[in-house]
C-alpha cells in the first residue's frame, strides 16, 4: 500500500510540475486531520472448573464473584465472560483530497484522495487505521463532451453499491437522447474499504481469505428524460486464482416524475450466482412547499462475496411497508415522522428450543425549531423492535449560531436498549457539546465531546460500568477555488449551520 | 404695494408648504390675532415678491410690538437654511404667476391656496389638494399619473437637500400595492410611455439607480435602469427582494436548470453568477451567462444553500437508487469527497453525520435490523469484526461460552437468528466457528443449506466454496 501511495504522488508531482506553465491550471485541495479520544471497555472470555461454580437460587450456576457462567454437560470447565480491561483509542487521521484541471488538454483532470492514520491509543485498538496510509482514489479523468474517460484507483459506484476498482471506465452519452453508456474494468478493492481482499487488516477473525485480489467488469446503460430515467447495471467479480466469480449481478434503478410534486423512485438487485432478488424498495414521494410525504415497500437482503460460505447459508429477506411524512406547518417549525414495519421470510430453521422474533418495526418522530437564525432546537423519539435488540428513547439538541462562522452545538439523548440474545437491557444516557468555527472559507475547526453513561442491569455481577468520555477535534483546510467550501446541510436532520 | 401684501398669506402658505416636504413645524404665528396690524401678506413676507429681500420677518421686525413692554417678548428666529424639500415650487415663479394673474381676471391670490373660508388670515397650510385642482390633476396625490409628478416635483438627484431621512419618509403610492407588481409590473411602469431607453418621471421622483440596483444585478446592462441618475439617497427606501410565485413549486429546484438555459436573462435579473455557485460545483455555461458580482453591481438574491425539498426527509436512507439513475444531477451540487465522507467513513471522525450524535449507543439495534446495509459504508471485518474481537465479543472457537445467555439453548436453536442476521453474525463468527457443525466434512454435519439454495448454479459459479464443506465429493458432481 505504502508503494502504492509513494507511486501516486509521484504521479501526482510530476502532474504537477507539468501542468506549472499552464495558464489556466485550477486546483482545489482540501487537507482534513481529525482525532478523537475515547476509552472503552470490553469483555473477557474465561473459565473456572466445574468444582468452583455455585448454584444459584435460579437454579444456574455463577462464580464466587457473581458472575453468571455456562457448564455444559459433563465439561470439567465452566465458561464465562469477565469485565474486560479499559482500552484507550486515539485516532488520528490526515486526509488530503487533490483536484487538478487545467492540464492544457480541456477536459483532462487528475483527482486523488488518501489518508495517513495511526491510533495514539494502547494496543492499536481502534479499527480503520491499519495500514497508516490508504490511498482511497488516484486517477486521471479525461472527460471531453459526450466522453468521459478514468484510469487509476476509482471507486465505481451503482445500485450495486460503491466498489473500488484499480482499472479503467470509459462512459459515453448522448445529451439529446438522454442515453449513457459505461464500461468499466480492474482489479478490485474489498467492499467498503480501500485495502484489497487479501489484506490482512481486513481478518481479525483470522478467517478464510482470497489470497490475490478479484478482477472486477461491469457495465450500465441508462436514459433520462424529462419525467423518468431508468438504468441497468451487470458487475462480475472472478477471483483471479480460481478463474470463478467473487459475484455475479445485475440491478435497476428507476424513477419516474409524472408531475413537478410526484415521483416514484425504485430498485433491485438480482443475484445470478444465487439466483435470487437481493435488496429492492419502490417508493413514492409526494412534495409541496410545506408536506412531504413517502410511503414504500421495499426488501432487504445481505449480499455474501463467494469467496465465503454465507450466501449457501441461505440468508433470508425481510419485507418492509414504510411511511414518512416531514411538516412544516410554519416556516420555522418542521415536524418529522418516520414508520417502518417489517416480517422476515421463512427461515425454515425454526425450533421450539429458541424462540427468536421474525418481524419487527421502527418508529421515529420529531421536531425542530428556529424562532431566529441563530438558534435552533431539535427533539426526536424513536423506537425499534426487531429480532436481536430492540431500542426507543429521546435525544434533543439546541444549536447556536452566535456568529455567522460559529455553531454550537449541544445535545443529549437517553436511550433502552434491550438485547434478545443477551442479558444486557442497558440504559445509556448521552450528553455532548460540538463547536464549529469557520475561521474562514479555507480553513474550519470543529472540537466535540461526549459522554456516555450506562447503566447495566444484568442480573449477575457482569453489569459492570462502562461510562466513558470521547473528545475530538478537527481541522480543515481548503486550497484552491470551488465552491464546496460550504458544508453540506447535515444528512440526518436539517440543522442550521453557519453560512447557510 | 396693496398687490404685493395681498400675497402675504399665499407667501407663508408656500413657506409651510416647503416645510411640510421636509420637517414640519407647528405654525405659532397667530395670524387671526394679527390680522389688523398686517393688511397685505407682504408686510412681513416681502421676499416673496421683490427679488433680494428677505422671505420672513426678522426678530427685530417683532420687536417693535413685542419689546417686553408694550407686548411681550417672543423668541422667533427666522429660518437661516433653505427648505429641505422635492417641489419644484419656487416663490417668485409662482409670485409672478399671481402677479400675472391679478392683473387680469383671475382669482388666484394668497388667500386661494393658504386661507380657510372664513377670511383673510385664517391662515393654513397649503394642502396638496390645491396644487392638484389649480393644476388640473382629478385624482388624490399619490394616484396621480405619471406625467403630472413632474409639475410640482423635481427628479430625487436633483433634490439635493433632501436627507436620507427625508427619502426614507417618502409615502409608497397605491400603485406598489397592486398584484404583481414587484415583478413584471413594476418594470412596465418604469418604462412609461416615453422613448424606449427613459424612465417614468414618477419612478425619478422618488428613486434612482442605486435603488434599481440593489435587486437588479444586471442593472449596468437596463437602458432604463441607467436613465436614472445614481443617487446612494435612494437605498433608504427598503427593498425587499421576494422570490417569484414560480420559485415556490416544489419541483422549481428541479426544473432550474432548464429554466436556466432557456432564458437566462430572467434569472440575471436577480441573480449573480454566484448565486449559482453557492450550490453549483461548475462554472457551465449557463453559469456563465448570468452577470459575475463585482464593484458597481448590487448582490442581488442571496441564495442559503440548503436542502432541497427532495432531499427532505430521510433522503439519506433512500438517496441510492436516486443517485445510481441520474448522477449526473447530483454532480451538479456535491462533489466526491462529500460521498466518500459517508462511503468511506474516516475512522477518527466523531461529529454528526450520516449517524446522529450518540449512534454508538444506539447501533446494536440499528445492525441487528438493517435498516441500512451496514455494510455499504463498513468493511465487515475491517470495522465491525475488529472492534468486536479488540472488546472480547468474538469467541474465538469456542461456541458454547454463553455469550448469548438470555436463550439457554441458543446454540441448538440459532439457526432461524443466523439466517435472519447472518450480517451480524459475521461480525463476531469466523466461517470456522461454523463449520465445526456444519461441514459434511466433519462434526456435526448439519446442512445449513436453507430456502432460496440454488446448489446447481451457485456451483456452476463457484465450485471453490463447496469444497469449503464437501471437499472434492460435492453434490451433484463438478470438479473443484
Amino acid at each position: 500500500m505504502i508503494r502504492h501511495a509513494r507511486n501516486a504522488l509521484a504521479a501526482l508531482a510530476g502532474v504537477s510540475l507539468l501542468a506549472s506553465s499552464v495558464e489556466a491550471q485550477g486546483y482545489r485541495l482540501r487537507l482534513d486531520t481529525r482525532g478523537q479520544a475515547a476509552a472503552y471497555r470490553g469483555v473477557r472470555a474465561d473459565s473456572v472448573p466445574v468444582t468452583d461454580v455455585v448454584l444459584t437460587p435460579t437454579g444456574g450456576f455463577q462464580t464466587a464473584d457473581g458472575l453468571f457462567v455456562r457448564c455444559p454437560t459433563g465439561a470439567t470447565h465452566c465458561f464465562l465472560f469477565r469485565p474486560g480491561p479499559y482500552r484507550q483509542g486515539g485516532p488520528l487521521v490526515t486526509s488530503a483530497d487533490l483536484t487538478l484541471w487545467g492540464l492544457g488538454t480541456r477536459g483532462l483532470s487528475v483527482r486523488v484522495n488518501g489518508r495517513a492514520g495511526l491510533d495514539l491509543g494502547d494496543n492499536d485498538s481502534w479499527p480503520g487505521t491499519d495500514p497508516p496510509i490508504q490511498l482511497i482514489e488516484a486517477y486521471a479523468e479525461y472527460a471531453p463532451r459526450g466522453v468521459t474517460a478514468r484510469v487509476g484507483r476509482q471507486l465505481l459506484s451503482n445500485r450495486l453499491g460503491i466498489v473500488g476498482v484499480d482499472g479503467g471506465r470509459a462512459l459515453v452519452r448522448s445529451g439529446r437522447l438522454g442515453l449513457t453508456a459505461e464500461g468499466y474494468f480492474g482489479w478490485g478493492l474489498a467492499r467498503a474499504t480501500a485495502l484489497s481482499v487479501s489484506s490482512s487488516a481486513l481478518d481479525p477473525l483470522d478467517d478464510f481469505q482470497p489470497r490475490r485480489r478479484q478482477f472486477v467488469a461491469g457495465g450500465a446503460v441508462g436514459w433520462t428524460g424529462r419525467h423518468a430515467n431508468v438504468r441497468l447495471d451487470y458487475q462480475r467479480e472472478v477471483e483471479r486464482e480460481s478463474r470463478q466469480f467473487a459475484s455475479e449481478r445485475a440491478a435497476i434503478s428507476a424513477e419516474l416524475r409524472p408531475h413537478s410534486r410526484w415521483s416514484l423512485t425504485a430498485g433491485a438487485e438480482y443475484d445470478l450466482a444465487n439466483t435470487w432478488f437481493g435488496t429492492a424498495e419502490a417508493t413514492l414521494r409526494y412534495t409541496s412547499p410545506w408536506l412531504t410525504a413517502l410511503a414504500g415497500a421495499r426488501q432487504y437482503r445481505p449480499h455474501f462475496d463467494l469467496w465465503t460460505i454465507w450466501g449457501a447459508f441461505s440468508p433470508v429477506p425481510y419485507h418492509a411497508v414504510n411511511a414518512s411524512v416531514w411538516l412544516r406547518p410554519i416556516p420555522r417549525l418542521e415536524l418529522r415522522g418516520r414508520w417502518e414495519q417489517y416480517a422476515f421470510s421463512a427461515a425454515e430453521a425454526e425450533t421450539p428450543l429458541v424462540d427468536v422474533d421474525d418481524d419487527g418495526w421502527r418508529f421515529s418522530a420529531g421536531a425542530s425549531f428556529s424562532p431566529d437564525q441563530v438558534w435552533t432546537f431539535d427533539l426526536g423519539y424513536r423506537e425499534e423492535y426487531g429480532p436481536g435488540a430492540s431500542s426507543h428513547g429521546v435525544e434533543a439538541s439546541v444549536s447556536a449560531t452566535p456568529l455567522p462562522t460559529l455553531t454550537l452545538t449541544a445535545y443529549g439523548s437517553t436511550l433502552d436498549r434491550p438485547l434478545e440474545f443477551r442479558f444486557e437491557e442497558a440504559g445509556v444516557d448521552v450528553i455532548g457539546l460540538d463547536a464549529e468555527w469557520r475561521r474562514s472559507d479555507r480553513l474550519r475547526f470543529a472540537l466535540g465531546g461526549a459522554h456516555y453513561s450506562t447503566d447495566r442491569r444484568r442480573p449477575d455481577a457482569s453489569g459492570f460500568d462502562w461510562n466513558q468520555t470521547r473528545l475530538h477535534a478537527r481541522v480543515t483546510l481548503h486550497f484552491g477555488t470551488g465552491a464546496d467550501y460550504a458544508p453540506l446541510p447535515r444528512a440526518v436532520r436539517p440543522q442550521r449551520r453557519a453560512g447557510s | 404695494m396693496t398687490a404685493v401684501r395681498s400675497l402675504l398669506p399665499l407667501v407663508m402658505a408656500i413657506v409651510f408648504l416647503c416645510e411640510r416636504g421636509a420637517a414640519q413645524s407647528p405654525d405659532r404665528f397667530d395670524h387671526w390675532q394679527h390680522r389688523n396690524l398686517f393688511p397685505r401678506c407682504s408686510s412681513c413676507h416681502a421676499g416673496v415678491t421683490a427679488a433680494g429681500r428677505a422671505l420672513w420677518p426678522t426678530a427685530a421686525d417683532c420687536a417693535d410690538c413685542h419689546d417686553g413692554s408694550v407686548e411681550a417678548d417672543v423668541d422667533w428666529q427666522p429660518p437661516s437654511a433653505p427648505p429641505r424639500t422635492n417641489l419644484r415650487f419656487t416663490h417668485g415663479m409662482h409670485a409672478d404667476a399671481v402677479r400675472r394673474a391679478t392683473t387680469g381676471d383671475s382669482a388666484l391670490t394668497c388667500e386661494s391656496c393658504h386661507s380657510e373660508s372664513r377670511g383673510r388670515m385664517r391662515v393654513r397650510l397649503a394642502v396638496v389638494q390645491s396644487c392638484l385642482n389649480c393644476h388640473q390633476i382629478r385624482t388624490a396625490h399619490l394616484s396621480a399619473p405619471d406625467t403630472s409628478c413632474a409639475t410640482c416635483h423635481v427628479s430625487l438627484a436633483a433634490a439635493t437637500r433632501l436627507t436620507r431621512e427625508d427619502v426614507a419618509e417618502f409615502p409608497a403610492p397605491p400603485s406598489h400595492e397592486r398584484a404583481g407588481f414587484s415583478f413584471e409590473l413594476h418594470g412596465k411602469l418604469a418604462r412609461g410611455e416615453g422613448k424606449r431607453h427613459e424612465v417614468s418621471a414618477a419612478c425619478a421622483t422618488c428613486h434612482a439607480r442605486d435603488f434599481c440596483s440593489e435587486c437588479h444585478v444586471n442593472a449596468p446592462e437596463v437602458p432604463v435602469i441607467q436613465a436614472l441618475a445614481p443617487d446612494p439617497r435612494s437605498t433608504a427606501h427598503d427593498a425587499e427582494l421576494t422570490a417569484p410565485e414560480s420559485h415556490h413549486d416544489p419541483g422549481f429546484l428541479f426544473q432550474h436548470g432548464g429554466q436556466a438555459r432557456r432564458s437566462p436573462a430572467t434569472c440575471a435579473t436577480c441573480h449573480t453568477q454566484e448565486s449559482c455557485l453557492t450550490c453549483h460545483i461548475e462554472r457551465s455555461a449557463t453559469v456563465r451567462a448570468l452577470p459575475a458580482a463585482g464593484p458597481g453591481r448590487g448582490k442581488g438574491a442571496v441564495v442559503a444553500r440548503g436542502r432541497p425539498r427532495s432531499h427532505g426527509v430521510d433522503f439519506s436512507e433512500i438517496h441510492g437508487p436516486v443517485a445510481d439513475s441520474r448522477p449526473q444531477s447530483c454532480e451538479g451540487c456535491h462533489v466526491r469527497p462529500q460521498c466518500l465522507d459517508c462511503h468511506r467513513p474516516n475512522p477518527a471522525d466523531a461529529t454528526p453525520g450520516y449517524h446522529p450524535a450518540g449512534f454508538l449507543s444506539w447501533h446494536p439495534a440499528s445492525a441487528y435490523s438493517r435498516e441500512t446495509s451496514c455494510g455499504d459504508c463498513h468493511n465487515t471485518g475491517q470495522f465491525c469484526a475488529d472492534c468486536h474481537v479488540k472488546a472480547g465479543l468474538s469467541p474465538r472457537g469456542e461456541l458454547n461460552a454463553g455469550f448469548h445467555d438470555a436463550k439457554r439453548s441458543f446454540l441448538l436453536g440459532h439457526g432461524q437468528a443466523a439466517r435472519q442476521n447472518l450480517e451480524s453474525c459475521v461480525a463476531c463468527h469466523s466461517e470456522r466457528d461454523c463449520l465445526s457443525c456444519h461441514s459434511a466434512q466433519g462434526g456435526r454435519r448439519f446442512n445449513p443449506h436453507g430456502p432460496g439454495f440454488d446448489a446447481a448454479t451457485l456451483r456452476r459459479k463457484n465450485s471453490q466454496m463447496c469444497t469449503t464443506c464437501h471437499g472434492a465429493a460435492i453434490p451433484g458432481g463438478g470438479a473443484p
